[in-house]
Formats: structure tokens, C-alpha cells, sequence
């Protein structure tokens, strides 16, 4: 502003003082123009003095231009300065932020985790070392028994299984098992064990846990076909205690166990804790599933195995019998049992041959059992009656369909839409159909069993529906019938007519 | 029978005999990386020509205090090599890793090599940084890692303070507005070494990065030293970190015999032209001349003559409540 003022003043003095110089030059330059005169010479003067004005002005608009130039590079430089400040500042705060980033990661790595899901809850240190999960079954039943011939007090319902499951693992390579069952009539201990996990092909394992023989047996509880196992788990060991190696080979191609165990009688729901002889069984399953990893789809869920165990039972007091408690229907109802005073003597081997097959929706699991028994008949005090080699045989074959699409798998149906009515999700449904025998060798009867009190043989054929509502909850109904044959005694009693059974269940597994 | 048993003996004296691969998990402070990447591969044909035996030799690197922790924590480390005597003599101590007198064991109180701290600065040094002086002038922004987890910070932090004591007149109160002066001029604080130097030389923070001299040297040989430039200030501490065997892993592991010889071979021709190469500053005398291009000379003051010994140090400054955690406010 103050050069505009200053170029337009001078400006002005021009505007003034050219027609003096014009008309100095137009005299000097004018025909007749003669040498100055004393008046000429003081415009000369005064045109000395305006020029010098004029040159002491250009000075000063050089000098205010300069100036400008400078602020305009001093401000430049200010604001560079400025720039460069804000650039590191923000540099820093990138940096702050990637540092936090890096230490709540690092402090994630250290910090034990805490999840709760459809698992279970779990809590695991940081390296995953230690390991804790608690989880559970529920079971609630109800049982109805239509045309049952007058039983009484067989209807009703029923909290078949009521497990909080203690689980983990210790410095990584141990886990354990703890479950205590509140369900049924009785409370026990349904596993207690540590695993010792050397290598995914070796693994030892030690304590109560499932015998490993029958396929339909292993079968996880919450994941099984029907409310209850087949008539074939009537002749396979239930939990025993013991110790086991165990493992993996191939990839998962083939599984083996083979275990030394207190030895179990003929499929015991109610299992012991102790051994009441002194001799031991040895129990022992090999699996394969040689398609397991295999690029065709259609091979990939085929398993076949074979599992047995062998024992040499010397029954010692009149308590323990060694035998089974007696065979059960689909209801759980018995329809055979030993005579009194027969107990296990000698030999008790058994022999599993077993195999499945899962393909997408399509399940299928078949089963056959021989259970192989020295007897003896004695009375207390008294000289044996007699002794026999009782060979006890079962079988069975059970499919499903998951009408919802989702895979059938031996460890269970996970439905891909979990309930949700709201959302259109209905869950998984899959139907399910399955059909069994049982033969009790005839050398049992008379002598070792009776006509009037057993059965010599049952047949059974069950179909039910089963809805997965999601990973955790599950509804189940099902019909079963099973037809006996030899029975001969009286009425009302469970194998002197076929058993109708009608099944629903409710249950909670996480 | 006996001839199966006489084969059955020569095959198990021929696997026995068979050579041998050994693990070793070497412990180490943040910028020895480029270090005992060189030097593994030197005592690994060193203990192969020697031994038949194959050595492998695991590396962890990270800030000397976060280290150490990680150790007391039940990191295995068969050997440490860390910034300073005070995150060995924690092990020893409350790990009962050691024996407490570990720094015996070994020649020069158990440190092959020495280092300093010095300034790394942009090319041109636009902010005329040439002593600790400088460090602290208002404006200029320095970075240096956290005294709490790395070596290398605290000996920094060490250095400024004794240039402080040795220019004002011995007075800890002007010593301690020194530091407090200088970690005002600190925005980030890197848990450790290379972190720092990742901060100042990648991500174009600062003015000036108090580093390792290795480190600084290192980043000019990466960078290019047409981006930085070193100072080497008036005076600055002797850092000397040491190495030791952890007795209880390297026993558990089997290990003793070979890793005591991998320290031993820090100390050997071979391993001091390693660190000097690696601008580590070697206790072999002929080996420093040889390589004296590569270190600038200044005053170095020692730990013990101007705070009497770690355990002290670590006391009075580092530790919690020390004089760090009250000078330094994070903004």
C-alpha cells in the first residue's frame, strides 16, 4: 500500500514537473532559443533538484521492493518451518499410535484368555500351556409305554443325564477329565482321568473312562441317533478304570487303543470304582479311516474297526457277581438277567467287528458284538452246580438323513442356520432309523437263566426325528418296538409282550 | 546271540559317535542382531571344524530389560548377551539362574566388547547439534528409547547425566534439570534400541537419536550417508554389556560345554573382528588399532565413577519412584 502511494506520488511530481521540462526543452529546442539567462538557469536548477527527488525516490521503491521480497520470504520460510513442525507432530502421533498398537499386542500375548460360547467357557493362559473349560450335558426325558401290559411306574420323566464337565490341559501336554453325573437314580462318577498327550501317535491315558470296544459306546452322549444306545452296547464294556496307550497314526488314518483295565461286566450303566478280583482285562480298538483325507468327498466318512477285550473273571464274594446286571431294551427295561448264584468264572473275551459311513446329509452305523463268558452256577456254601461257556451275540444297523442339508458325522449334527424363527432359521432336522438283535446264547437256560424271568432273545426297530435347534440344544422324538422271544413267565412283566416305547428328550450340551 | 549282541553294540557306538546337532537360544539386547548373525555363523564352522558336532543358534532380540524379564519368565535361553551387568545380576538374583559372581567367569568382567552413545542427526545437521548441550535446547526433538526396557536408553540417559555432573559443577539438582530438560525434548519412547532407530531413521521423527554407536553406524551404512550424519559429543559412557552362560537352562538342556564356548569365542581374533566390523568397539587392542577408523575418539566416563555400580544406578534413577519416572511426564 505505502509503494502504491509512493509510485503514485511520484506519478504525480512527473505529471508536474513534465511540462516544465517539456516546456524547458521546448525553449531550449525552439527556433531563436539564445544561451540561459539567469531565469533559465534556476529551472535548470530546479530540474537538478527534481531529478534528484525522482532518482531518491526509485531509490526507495527499490528498497521498499526489496523489503517485500524479504517478508515474503521470511513468511515463506515460516510457514515451512510450520509445515515441517505439523509433519513431525504428526509423525509422532503415528508413531505413539503404532507403539500403543504394539504393546497391547504384545500385553495380549501375555494376558490369559477368557471365552465363553457354545463350547463351554474356557479359560487358557496366554501360551494356551493351561487350559480350564467348563462344560456340561442335560438330559430331560420322558419315556411313555403304551400297551405295555399293566407295568406300573415305567412312564414318566426322567433327568437321564445331569453332567458339569470339568476339563483342561496342565504344562500343555496333560489334559484331564473330571465328570460327575447328578442324573438318573444315582450319582457317580462317570469319568475322572489325565491324558498325557507325548506325541499326537503315543498318548497315555489313566484313570475311569470309557472301555475302548464298542463303536455305538464311544459315541459322544450328546451326539447319539436315539435317546439310548442300542441292544448291541448290552454286550460291550462301559467305563472301566485302567490305563491305555493310545493314538493317531497316519494322519488320523488310523487309530488304535489298547488298554489294562479292572475289567467290566456286559454293559454296566452304573459303573464301579474298584476291582472285586485281582485279575485285570485288556481292552483294545483299532479304527481306520483310510479315505480320511482323501480329494474324493464320497469316501471320506468310511471307518471300520475292531474292538475286543479279553479278561479271566473269578468272581470272589457272593456280591460281585461279574456278570452283567441284566440286558436292556431301548426303554431301559431289563428283560434278561442271570439266575441267582451264577457268577463269572474263567474266560470273558468279546469281539467288536464295527464300522460307519458319513456322506454329506447320509449317515449310516452298523455294529456287531460277541461277548464270550465262563459261568459257573453255585450256591453259597454249596458245591458248583454247573459251569458253561456263554456266548452272547448282537448286532445292529442304524442311518439317518439331515433333512436340512447340513452333514451327518459320528461326533453330530451342527446346524448351518441356527434357530431363529425371526429370521426365517429353523434349525437342522434330521430323520433317523435304526434296527437291532439280541441273541443270549441258549446254553444259558435253564440252568443259568430262566424262561420265567428273561428273555432269550430281543429284536428291535426304532425311528425318530431329531431337531437341532443350534450347537448347544437339541429336541428328540422317537418310537421304538422290541419283540422278545422265550419268555415264559408271568404277566405283567417286560418281555411277555413287545415294548412300545415313545421317547422325547430336551437337552443342553455346551 | 552273542554276535547279535556284538552288532547290536557297534551300531549303538556308531550312533553315539554320530555327529551331534546342537540348539543353542541366544538371549541377546536389541541391535546385536547384524552382530550374531555373523558371529553364529562363524563359531557354528569354528565348533564344526573343532567338535563334528553342528551347533544351531537361535537369536531373540528386544529392549535388555524386556529381555531379561522374558528370561526370569522361563524363556530358555541357554546364553544372554545383553546391554548392561544389571539384567544379568536380576536373573542371578531372582532367578537363581546364575551364580551371582557370573561376571568372574569371563575375561573384562565378562564384556568382549564395548560401545558408546552418540548423536545421529540429519545430513547437514540443520540444527547444529554438537554436544549433549545441544540435546537439550528447546525445540530441538530428540528420540532415545525407554530407560524402563532397554539397555541402551539407560546408558544414555546415564551419559547425559554425568556430562551433566562433569559441566555444572557436580550438582545432582542441575543434573537432574539436565535430563529432565532433555526428556522434555522426547515425544515417543520405543521399548527398545531399534525400535528407536526405526522411529528416527523410517519414520523421519527428530532431530537427533541417542544411539548405540553401532546402531548409528549401521544406519548410515543402510541409509546412506547422504541422509545422516554421526556426532560424537564431548564425552560419553562407557557402555559395556556383557554375556553369560544361564547355568540352570544350559544345564537342563545339555548344553553347558557348548555355549560357554560360544562366549568364549567372542574373545578369540575371529570374534573381535566380528564386533569391530559391526562397530562394536573390541578389548583386543591390536584389533581396536586396526579398526580405530570406524570409532571417533572422545572422554568416556565409566559407570563406577560417576554412580558407583548398577545396583546403585538402577536404585536411585530407573527404578520405580526412581528419577526418571519423576522427571519424565509424558505429554
Amino acid at each position: 500500500m505505502k509503494l502504491n502511494y509512493l509510485v503514485f506520488g511520484s506519478f504525480a511530481g512527473w505529471l508536474c514537473v513534465f511540462p516544465a521540462f517539456a516546456a524547458g526543452d521546448a525553449a531550449t529546442n525552439s527556433p531563436g532559443y539564445t544561451q540561459a539567462t539567469p531565469a533559465g538557469s534556476a529551472e535548470r536548477a530546479e530540474i537538478e533538484a527534481l531529478k534528484k527527488q525522482v532518482q531518491e525516490l526509485e531509490r526507495k521503491i527499490s528498497a521498499l521492493e526489496q523489503q517485500r521480497t524479504r517478508e515474503q520470504t521470511a513468511a515463506a520460510n515460516t510457514n515451512q518451518e510450520q509445515i515441517q513442525a505439523l509433519d513431525q507432530q504428526v509423525r509422532i502421533l503415528e508413531r505413539q499410535r503404532e507403539l500403543d498398537q504394539e504393546n497391547a499386542a504384545n500385553a495380549a500375548k501375555t494376558q490369559p484368555r477368557l471365552t465363553v460360547g457354545a463350547s463351554g467357557v474356557t479359560f487358557n493362559s496366554a501360551d494356551t500351556n493351561f487350559v480350564i473349560g467348563l462344560h456340561g450335558i442335560l438330559q430331560v426325558d420322558s419315556r411313555t409305554f403304551p400297551a405295555d401290559g399293566g407295568i406300573k411306574g415305567n412312564d414318566g420323566f426322567i433327568l437321564r443325564r445331569a453332567r458339569p464337565i470339568l476339563s483342561g490341559t496342565v504344562f500343555r501336554d496333560f489334559d484331564f477329565m473330571f465328570v460327575p453325573d447328578f442324573g438318573g437314580s444315582v450319582v457317580q462318577i462317570q469319568d475322572a482321568y489325565v491324558n498325557y498327550r507325548y506325541r499326537p501317535e503315543l498318548q497315555l491315558q489313566a484313570g475311569k473312562f470309557k472301555s475302548p470296544v464298542g463303536l455305538e459306546n464311544l459315541q459322544s452322549d450328546p451326539v447319539t441317533s436315539f435317546n439310548e444306545r442300542s441292544l448291541v452296547t448290552d454286550l460291550v464294556p462301559n467305563r472301566d478304570v485302567g490305563a491305555m496307550l493310545h493314538g493317531d497314526l497316519f494322519s488320523g488314518a488310523v487309530s488304535y487303543a489298547a488298554g489294562i483295565f479292572n475289567g467290566s461286566p456286559d454293559y454296566n450303566g452304573t459303573t464301579t470304582n474298584a476291582d472285586y478280583d485281582d485279575n485285570k482285562a485288556f481292552a483294545g480298538r483299532v479304527f481306520f479311516q483310510p479315505w480320511k483325507s482323501s480329494d474324493t468327498a464320497a469316501l471320506r466318512g468310511l471307518g471300520f474297526g475292531l474292538g475286543g477285550s479279553y479278561e479271566v473273571d473269578r468272581a470272589a464274594t457272593n456280591t460281585a457277581t461279574g456278570l452283567t446286571p441284566g440286558y436292556t431294551t431301548d426303554g431301559q427295561q431289563k428283560f434278561f438277567s442271570y439266575s441267582s448264584g451264577v457268577f463269572a468264572n474263567g474266560t470273558h473275551w468279546r469281539l467288536s467287528p464295527q464300522a460307519y459311513y458319513y456322506y454329506g446329509p447320509f449317515g449310516l452305523l452298523g455294529e456287531y458284538a460277541i461277548s464270550d463268558q465262563q459261568v459257573t452256577r453255585q450256591a453259597v456254601g454249596a458245591p458248583p452246580v454247573a459251569s458253561a461257556d456263554l456266548q452272547n451275540i448282537a448286532w445292529e444297523i442304524s442311518g439317518g438323513w439331515v433333512l436340512t442339508g447340513e452333514n451327518a458325522a459320528y461326533n453330530g449334527v451342527t446346524p448351518n442356520h441356527p434357530f431363529d424363527p425371526g429370521n426365517g432359521q429353523w434349525g437342522a432336522w434330521q430323520i433317523v432309523a435304526r434296527y437291532a438283535e439280541l441273541d443270549v446264547d441258549k446254553d444259558a437256560f435253564p440252568t443259568f437263566a430262566s424262561y420265567t424271568s428273561s428273555a432269550s432273545s430281543a429284536k428291535a426297530w426304532a425311528v425318530g426325528l431329531n431337531w437341532y435347534l443350534n450347537r448347544n440344544l437339541r429336541v428328540n422324538t422317537s418310537f421304538s418296538r422290541t419283540i422278545f422271544s422265550g419268555y415264559t413267565g408271568a404277566k405283567p412283566a417286560v418281555p411277555a409282550q413287545p415294548e412300545n416305547a415313545v421317547f422325547t428328550r430336551l437337552q443342553l450340551a455346551f | 546271540m552273542k554276535t547279535f549282541l556284538k552288532i547290536l553294540l557297534v551300531l549303538l557306538l556308531a550312533a553315539a559317535a554320530e555327529a551331534k546337532e546342537i540348539k543353542l537360544l541366544n538371549v541377546s539386547y536389541d541391535p546385536t542382531r547384524e552382530l550374531y548373525q555373523e558371529y553364529n555363523a562363524a563359531f557354528a564352522k569354528y565348533w564344526k571344524a573343532k567338535t563334528g558336532d553342528d551347533v544351531v543358534i537361535a537369536q531373540s532380540h528386544g529392549g535388555s530389560g524386556k529381555q531379561a524379564l522374558s528370561v526370569l519368565n522361563g524363556l530358555d535361553a541357554d546364553v544372554v548377551t545383553l546391554a548392561l551387568a544389571y539384567d544379568i545380576d536380576v536373573l542371578a538374583w531372582q532367578g537363581k539362574l546364575l551364580p551371582a559372581d557370573w561376571q568372574k567367569r569371563l575375561p573384562d568382567n565378562s564384556t568382549p566388547y564395548t560401545s558408546t552413545i552418540v548423536f545421529l542427526v540429519r545430513k547437514g545437521n540443520p540444527k547444529h547439534i554438537r554436544d549433549w548441550d545441544d540435546v537439550v535446547r528447546p525445540g530441538v526433538i530428540v528420540v532415545t528409547p525407554n530407560p524402563k526396557t532397554s539397555g541402551g536408553a539407560r546408558w544414555a540417559y546415564l551419559a547425559a547425566y554425568a556430562y551433566a555432573l562433569d559441566h555444572y559443577g557436580h550438582d545432582d539438582a542441575e543434573a537432574r534439570g539436565f535430563v529432565k530438560r532433555l526428556y522434555k525434548n522426547v515425544p515417543v519412547l520405543d521399548s527398545g534400541a531399534r525400535g528407536s532407530t526405526t522411529t528416527f531413521v523410517e519414520r523421519g521423527i527428530g532431530d537427533v537419536l541417542l544411539a548405540w554407536e553401532n546402531e548409528a553406524h549401521l544406519a548410515i551404512k543402510e541409509f546412506g550417508a547422504d541422509k545422516f550424519e554421526i556426532v560424537t559429543p564431548s564425552e560419553s559412557i562407557l557402555a559395556e554389556p556383557p554375556v553369560a552362560v544361564v547355568d540352570k537352562v544350559a544345564n537342563r538342556h545339555g548344553t553347558t560345554k557348548v555355549a560357554k564356548a560360544y562366549l568364549e569365542y567372542l574373545y578369540s581374533d575371529e570374534g573381535q573382528e566380528i564386533a569391530a566390523k559391526n562397530f562394536y568397539r573390541p578389548r583386543n587392542q591390536a584389533i581396536a588399532a586396526k579398526y580405530a577408523a570406524n570409532f571417533s575418539p572422545l572422554k568416556l566416563v565409566t559407570l563406577e565413577q560417576e554412580f558407583g555400580s548398577w545396583a546403585q544406578a538402577q536404585k536411585t534413577h530407573f527404578a520405580d519412584g526412581g528419577v526418571f519416572d519423576r522427571i519424565y511426564q509424558p505429554e
